[in-house]
């Protein structure tokens, strides 16, 4: 049996290159694209600590985790494509005209 | 006859008479596109979604009157305050679509527009019922995903659309942190029922894994409230959507990620009666410091008046978390009961903005001038709100504050100076308010403007704008039966 300890590793991993993604990041798609590592990052965790644990609920939030994400990713890929119509770009510090 | 009826109900539907509130909202999210794509005309879902918020609100009342509390399915649970969270965001959604058909900013996709608004009404309402992490989860991403759409829909608008961006990424952000957060409760305390996480939390005692959790929480919902430093997106996000939403947002949002930080700090803290872990409270206590003066602070420079709005319910929320730190019956009361009161002045104040937006004013303050002579009824108004805002009696936000103020140091019963710091900070912070408030009030009554033309403003909003007065000064001097819902919910919510 693998230790519980590496599961969670790889997802602390994954949640940290996503956040590293994300912070150094300035095109907006790459910027969703790493938010989604960071939910899997923590699905990873429910999914690991459910099996462990021999409790479904884990497994049960997963799914409605997933669910969530894919409505976040189809509403964030319209805004930004809304976004793109307007002013020819997805770069965020382009985008950016408010400040203060 | 109340008692009667509410009991039939719940002979004819079991379970879920527990979530039918909820449920006439979801009929109403559906039924509005349904109606605007088969008449084409806005005003008929606007009617529609408004008579089915408020009869849901009729429903909540009915069973808090009658005390029909209960669970449904073992997720939603229908108690004193669910039920008072339920009927304030329906007033809040009630008053944004209320004001919707006659907005100028708001004449396109009406069909999609209500939908959006009463689906976000109908997550807050699950979220503030949910008794899991799952059920919190869910419900606010419903609320995020469909605020996020009403932000981009005021289209042709590049601030709009750039705003959108904004809150899109950052709430994902925030997403993504809040399900890691609850990922490592779940793992260490081996459960999602919120009813269970104290007793639990008691049993493993203090450990790292749960406090860091705890911290990916404060910081994701710490988004949804708008805490400084999570605050950036807010002032973009009520600046570049159209007034009525900025309202919905900064009013209704806003409470429910307050009412779930709520549920879920005060069940995992505090159990047997007693704090289980006080450094959580000194968290919250220096992110409430930080977030009222920041608010406040930045709120003076602001020349345009949204952005001004913004600011100051960054600076409202730093007042309300208040409660956070301090977790007392007596403080959770004063946190609801501000709730409300910030609903009535901050909706009121955005509602007034809308309105001169319709009658053709702009956003900035230095458009104001002269507004007393142009439109004096709505100057006064304003007034009242920007005044209750700063909390001067006998307006609404003067008796919030002094409710919420005054139980940091009066806890359960005997007069405490460990919080003295961070009240003085909050009334220092009260006086500092005053000032960028009065330069509006200044701004609109002893200034001159170019124009002194009569500004036309329809009635639908002058009504509203009423209601939102009548509010703010019954509240103020008369807050005794909302005082005994407000404190009914806290000892629903805290247990004691």
């Amino acid at each position: 049996m693998i230790n519980m300890g590496f599961f969670l590793v790889l997802a602390a991993a994954l949640f940290a290159i996503g956040l590293f993604g994300l912070l150094s990041n300035k095109r907006g798609i790459v910027s969703l694209m790493c938010i989604e590592l960071m939910l899997n990052a923590a699905n990873i965790n429910f999914v690991t600590f459910a099996s462990f644990k021999s409790d479904a609920t884990g497994q049960v939030f997963v799914i409605m985790s997933i669910a969530v994400a894919a409505a976040e990713v189809a509403v964030g890929i319209a805004l930004m494509l809304n976004a793109y119509k307007m002013k020819k770009t997805t770069e965020v510090d382009k985008l950016s005209t408010m400040r203060w | 006859m109340f008692e009667s009826l509410a009991d039939k109900v719940l002979d004819l539907t079991g379970e879920v008479a527990y979530i039918i509130p909820q449920a006439i909202i979801i009929v109403a999210a559906l039924l509005a596109p349904l109606l605007y794509f088969l008449t084409k005309n806005g005003k008929i879902p606007a009617i529609v979604s408004f008579i089915l918020a408020v009869g849901a609100a009729c429903v909540c009342l009915g069973y808090m009157h009658t005390k029909t509390y209960g669970t449904a399915f073992g997720l939603f649970e229908f108690n004193a305050f669910s039920g008072l969270m339920m009927c304030l965001f329906l007033a809040v959604a009630g008053l944004t679509i209320f004001v919707s058909p006659v907005h100028s900013e708001t004449t396109k996709h009406q069909g999609e527009y209500y939908a959006l608004i009463m689906a976000a009404t109908a997550g807050m309402m699950f979220a503030v019922a949910s008794n899991s992490l799952i059920g919190i989860f869910v419900s606010v991403e419903l609320v995020s995903i469909t605020s996020y759409a009403t932000v981009a829909l005021k289209k042709n608008d590049p601030r709009a659309s750039e705003a959108a961006v904004k809150y899109l990424l950052i709430g994902a952000f925030s997403t993504a942190l809040t399900l890691y957060g609850m990922s490592m409760i779940y793992g260490a305390l081996g459960t999602i029922t919120l009813s269970e996480l104290g007793y639990r939390f008691s049993e493993v005692g203090v450990n790292w894994v749960v406090l860091m959790g705890s911290v990916a929480l404060i910081a994701g919902y710490g988004f949804k409230i708008a805490a400084v430093p999570f605050h950036s997106w807010a002032p973009d996000v009520y600046e570049g959507a159209s007034t009525p939403v900025s309202g919905f947002l900064a009013t209704a949002s806003k409470k429910m990620g307050f009412a779930v930080l709520f549920k879920i700090f005060f069940a995992l803290f505090i159990f047997a009666q007693a704090i289980q872990y006080q450094p959580i409270q000194y968290i919250f206590a220096i992110i409430a410091a930080i977030t009222m003066t920041v608010g406040n602070m930045v709120a003076i420079s602001q020349t345009n008046i949204k952005r001004m709005l913004a600011y100051s319910s960054i600076a409202q929320a730093g007042y309300i978390a208040i409660a956070l730190a301090v977790m007392s019956q007596y403080a959770v009361t004063g946190a609801i009961f501000h709730m409300f009161t910030h609903v009535v002045m901050k909706g009121g104040a955005f509602v007034i903005v809308a309105a001169l937006i319709t009658a053709g004013l702009g956003e900035n303050i230095s458009d104001y001038k002269g507004l007393a002579k142009r439109a004096p009824l709505v100057a006064a108004a304003m007034m009242l709100c920007l005044f209750s805002l700063a909390g001067i009696p006998p307006l609404a936000g003067f008796t919030s504050k002094f409710v919420l103020f005054s139980s940091a140091i009066y806890v359960n019963g005997e007069v405490v100076t460990e919080w003295l710091w961070l009240i003085l900070i909050a009334v220092l912070n009260s006086a500092m308010s005053l000032y960028y408030y009065a330069r509006v009030v200044k701004t609109m009554y002893i200034e001159e403007g170019e124009s002194t033309e009569k500004l036309v403003i329809s009635k639908v909003f002058m009504v509203a704008i009423a209601l939102c007065v009548i509010g703010i000064i019954v509240l103020g001097v008369y807050p005794q039966p909302l005082l005994r819902l407000c404190r009914t919910a806290a000892i629903a919510l805290l247990g004691f």
